[in-house]
C-alpha cells in the first residue's frame, strides 16, 4: 500500500455560485485500526483561504505549520493579504523543492480572492502539479469515489445551502465505500462575509 | 513513481548478454463496467461497449451481456478470454440443464451454479467482475454480484467493473437512499432505474479511461429482454 | 442393437463424453467431487502467483478478493452465542455492508466465517452437503466434533496453497453444546470464547471483560453486540451490521440485525446519560 494512504483521508473542494466549500473527513487512524475520529485536515490560512491537507498525517501537520510561517512571512514584508492564487503558487513551489523526497501530501485549496470575492479552487499531486479546474476537487484514499459522486452531484451556480448539501452528500457517501475514511466530516463552506463549518453525524464504522 | 537513478547508460537489449526473460502473462485487463438495478417486477442491467488494453481500445463496440435465458443475463467486465471461456462453459452447462430436465434453468440456481464455477478456478481465477441479473421464482427482480473467485452476494443494485468504486457510492445513494434524512415514498419504475444507469455511465465515462463509447442496456421483465442503447463520450 | 450400431451411435455417444464433457470437465471438475480444483498451471500458488498477476504490458492485475471480519462466538450457561460483522472489503474498498458470515449448515449446526469470503463459502457448502449425507447414512444428526474434523481435514489438503479462513462451528448435539475453532492451517481446537478477523483483538477487550458463565440470555446477546460493534468502531475492516444468533437445544434461533451506526449513537447516549447520572450525584 501507498504512503499516502497510510493513515486513511478523504477530502473534497467544490466551487458554487460566490461561494466554495472544501470538507473533509475526521479519521486518524494507522492502516486499519482507528486511533481517533476528530482529527484536523482543514486548516484555515485566511479569513476567506482554507487548505487541506490528506496524506501522511505527520506530513500534514509538517506541511500546515511551514504554510503557515511562510504565508505570515509573506504578509508581513508585503504588508498585504495572499490571494488563493499566489498561496497555491506558494505551496506548489515548496512541495516540488522536495521533488526527490516530498512530502506525501495532495493539498486542496479553496478559498475568494481578498478583494473580489472570485472563488478559487485547486488541488495537487504530492510534488506540486497543480489542478485548477472549474468545478471540483477531490483528494486522499477515496478519490474514485469522490469522483463519481461529484461528477454526478455537481452543478453550476450553487447557492451556500445547496453547495454545502451537494459536497456533504458527495462525502459521507463516497467514504461510507472507503474502510480507511470516514468516522465523522466537517464542512465549511466559505462566502464572502462570513464562513460557516458544520460537523456532519456519519456512520462511525 | 519511480525515483531511482540507475541505469542511466544507454541500455540496448538486443546487444545485452544476459539471458533474455520472457513471462507467461496470461491475464489482461480489458476494462469495462457494468451496473444493474433490480426492482420488483424488473432487473435492469447496462454495461459499456468499450474494449480496451491499456491505453489503445480494441474495439468501441462489445456487448458485454450475456443472456443465459429468457430470464437471467450475465454482464461481464475485465479479461475478455476469461469471459469468452466463463460464458461458453456456462451456455453450455444451461443447455446441458436444459436437455436433462426438459426445464430452464432459475436464475438463483444459475447464481449459484456461477459462483461454484468460479471458485473451481480457485488457484487461477478468471479476473471478471461478474454482475448476474435476472427475475427470481417469484418473478421480483434481483442482482448477484461475484468477486474473481466466486464469492456471490445478492443485493437489490451493483455497479462493477473498471469503474465500480467510483459509481457503488452513488448508487447507494440514489438507490439505496443512504444517508438520506427526507426520503420521499417515490417506488423504482424502469424509467427510472433505466435513467440513474444512464446517469451513471456519463459521469463514469468522463473520469474512468477503460468505461465510454456507448452502453447497451437489457431490461428483464416477465415478458422477455428488451435492449436499448445510448452513446457516450468517445474520447 | 443393429441400426445403431451400423451408423456407428455408439461410438457417436462416446465421442460426446469423451470430448464434449472431457472439455467441460476440465472447467466444473468440482461439481463432481466437490473437493476437486482446478490445478493452476504453476507450482505453489500462493507464492507463485504474483508471476504471472501481470498483463503483456508489465502492469499489475490486482484480483482483490473479499476479506476482512470480525466474528465471535462464546459459549454459557444458555448455549452458545455468535455475533458478526458484515462488511466486505477488497483492498480498501468496502464491496458489502450485508455479507451474511454466519451461515446456517443445519438446523443445529452453524459456521462463522472470517477471511477469503469465497473460501469459507464455498467450504461451508461442501460441509453442509457432507453432514447432510451423513445424516441420511446413519439415521442421527452429525456430532460437532465430527462435522469440524470433517472441515479441518478438507482445507488441509489445500494447506500452504493460499486459502485463507478462520472459521467457528456452533453446535447442539448429544453432548450439549459445542464450539469449535478451525482455520485454514488445519488447526481445530474446542473452547469456550472465539474471536477471529481483523477486529478480533477489539472484541476480545470488550468480551473478556464482560464474559462470565451465569450471564442471562440477554446479558450474553448485549455482549456479543457490543463487542462487535466495538469492534467496528476502531477496525477499519469491520463494520455494516451485528447479526446475532443464539444456539439453543431446540436448534439455532436468529436473534437480530443491528446497524452500527444506530448502536454507536445509543451507545454514545448512554454513556452522556451515565455522566450525567454522576455529576448530579
Amino acid at each position: 500500500m501507498s504512503i499516502l494512504g497510510y493513515n486513511g483521508g478523504a477530502m473534497v473542494a467544490m466551487k458554487g455560485d460566490k461561494c466554495v466549500s472544501i470538507a473533509a473527513d475526521k479519521r486518524f487512524g494507522i492502516q486499519a485500526q482507528t486511533i481517533t475520529c476528530d482529527f484536523k485536515k482543514v486548516f484555515d490560512m485566511g479569513p476567506r483561504l482554507y487548505v487541506g491537507l490528506p496524506g501522511l498525517a505527520t506530513d500534514v501537520q509538517t506541511v500546515m505549520e511551514k504554510l503557515r510561517f511562510r504565508k505570515n512571512l509573506y504578509e508581513l514584508k508585503e504588508n498585504r493579504t495572499m490571494t488563493p492564487e499566489v498561496f497555491g503558487a506558494m505551496l506548489s513551489s515548496m512541495l516540488y523543492e522536495k521533488r526527490f523526497g516530498p512530502f506525501f501530501v495532495e493539498p486542496v485549496i479553496a478559498g475568494l480572492h481578498p478583494t473580489t470575492h472570485e472563488p478559487f479552487i485547486c488541488n495537487m499531486d504530492l510534488i506540486g502539479c497543480i489542478n485548477q479546474p472549474d468545478d471540483f476537487v477531490v483528494g486522499g484514499t477515496a478519490s474514485a469515489q469522490l469522483y463519481g459522486m461529484c461528477e454526478a452531484l455537481w452543478e453550476p451556480n450553487l447557492g451556500p445551502e445547496d453547495l454545502f448539501e451537494t459536497t456533504a452528500q458527495a462525502l459521507i457517501n463516497a467514504f461510507d465505500r472507503d474502510a480507511i475514511s470516514g468516522w465523522g466530516a466537517t464542512v465549511y463552506i466559505i462566502e464572502k462575509d462570513k464562513v460557516t463549518v458544520r460537523d456532519i453525524k456519519t456512520r462511525m464504522d | 513513481m519511480s525515483l531511482s537513478m540507475e541505469g542511466i547508460r544507454p541500455h540496448y537489449p538486443d546487444y545485452s548478454n544476459a539471458p533474455m526473460q520472457r513471462h507467461f502473462s496470461p491475464y489482461a485487463d480489458n476494462g469495462g463496467s457494468v451496473v444493474a438495478i433490480a426492482g420488483d417486477d424488473f432487473v435492469v442491467i447496462g454495461a459499456d461497449t468499450r474494449l480496451s488494453a491499456g491505453f489503445s481500445i480494441y474495439t468501441r463496440d462489445q456487448n458485454k451481456l450475456f443472456p443465459l435465458s429468457k430470464t437471467t443475463v450475465l454482464g461481464c467486465a475485465g479479461c475478455w478470454c476469461d469471459t469468452l471461456t466463463l460464458t461458453r462453459i456456462l451456455t453450455s452447462r444451461m443447455q446441458m440443464y436444459q436437455q436433462e430436465h426438459n426445464k430452464t434453468m432459475s436464475t438463483v440456481a444459475c447464481a449459484q451454479m456461477l459462483s461454484t464455477m468460479l471458485y473451481y478456478k480457485r488457484f487461477f481465477p478468471y479476473y471478471i467482475s461478474n454482475v448476474l441479473v435476472g427475475l427470481d421464482n417469484e418473478g421480483k427482480g434481483c442482482v448477484y454480484s461475484y468477486d474473481p473467485i466466486g464469492h456471490c452476494e445478492k443485493a437489490t443494485y451493483k455497479a462493477g467493473g473498471s469503474a465500480g468504486a467510483l459509481l457503488q457510492p452513488l448508487l447507494d445513494n440514489q438507490i439505496g437512499l443512504k444517508n438520506m434524512e427526507i426520503i420521499g415514498d417515490s417506488k423504482l419504475t424502469i424509467e427510472k432505474a433505466t435513467n440513474i444507469i444512464k446517469d451513471v455511465f456519463i459521469s463514469a465515462a468522463e473520469r474512468d479511461i477503460y468505461t465510454g463509447d456507448s452502453v447497451i442496456i437489457n431490461i428483464i421483465t416477465k415478458e422477455g429482454i428488451k435492449d436499448d442503447k445510448f452513446e457516450l463520450r468517445k474520447d | 442393437m443393429s441400426l445403431s450400431e451400423l451408423c456407428g451411435m455408439s461410438d457417436f455417444d462416446d465421442k460426446i463424453n469423451s470430448e464434449y464433457r472431457g472439455d467441460l470437465n476440465t472447467f466444473c471438475g468440482n461439481f463432481t467431487n466437490n473437493l476437486e480444483l482446478g490445478v493452476p498451471p504453476f507450482s505453489n500458488p500462493a507464492k507463485n502467483f504474483a508471476s504471472v498477476s501481470k498483463d503483456e504490458f508489465g502492469r499489475e492485475i490486482k484480483i482483490q478478493f473479499d476479506h476482512g471480519t470480525t466474528t465471535l462466538g462464546f459459549m454459557y450457561q444458555g448455549g452458545v452465542v455468535l455475533a458478526v460483522d458484515s462488511r466486505a472489503t477488497g483492498g480498501q474498498f468496502i464491496g458489502s455492508q450485508t455479507m451474511k458470515k454466519i451461515v446456517e449448515i443445519n438446523d443445529f449446526l452453524l459456521g462463522t466465517l472470517a477471511g477469503g469470503a469465497a473460501d469459507c463459502v464455498y467450504w461451508d457448502r461442501v460441509l453442509a452437503k457432507q453432514c447432510r449425507m451423513y445424516e441420511l447414512r446413519n439415521r442421527e444428526r452429525i456430532s460437532v466434533a465430527a462435522a469440524s474434523k470433517l472441515m479441518s481435514n478438507m482445507v488441509y489438503n489445500y494447506k500452504g496453497m493460499g486459502l485463507s479462513m478462520g472459521m467457528m462451528l456452533a453446535g447442539w448435539d448429544k453432548r450439549g453444546p459445542q464450539l469449535y475453532y478451525i482455520d485454514s492451517e488445519g488447526t481445530r481446537t474446542p473452547g469456550k470464547v472465539f474471536s477471529v478477523g481483523s477486529g478480533s483483538i477489539y472484541a476480545f477487550g470488550v468480551l473478556d471483560s464482560g464474559y462470565k458463565w451465569d450471564l442471562t440470555d440477554e446479558e450474553a446477546y448485549d455482549l456479543g453486540r457490543r463487542s462487535i460493534y466495538h469492534a467496528t468502531h476502531r477496525d477499519a475492516y469491520s463494520g455494516g451490521i451485528v447479526r446475532v444468533y443464539h444456539m439453543k437445544n431446540t436448534g439455532w434461533v436468529h436473534i437480530d440485525n443491528t446497524d452500527c451506526m444506530e448502536l454507536h449513537y445509543k451507545y454514545q447516549d448512554e454513556k452522556l446519560q451515565k455522566s450525567n447520572e454522576i455529576a448530579t450525584k
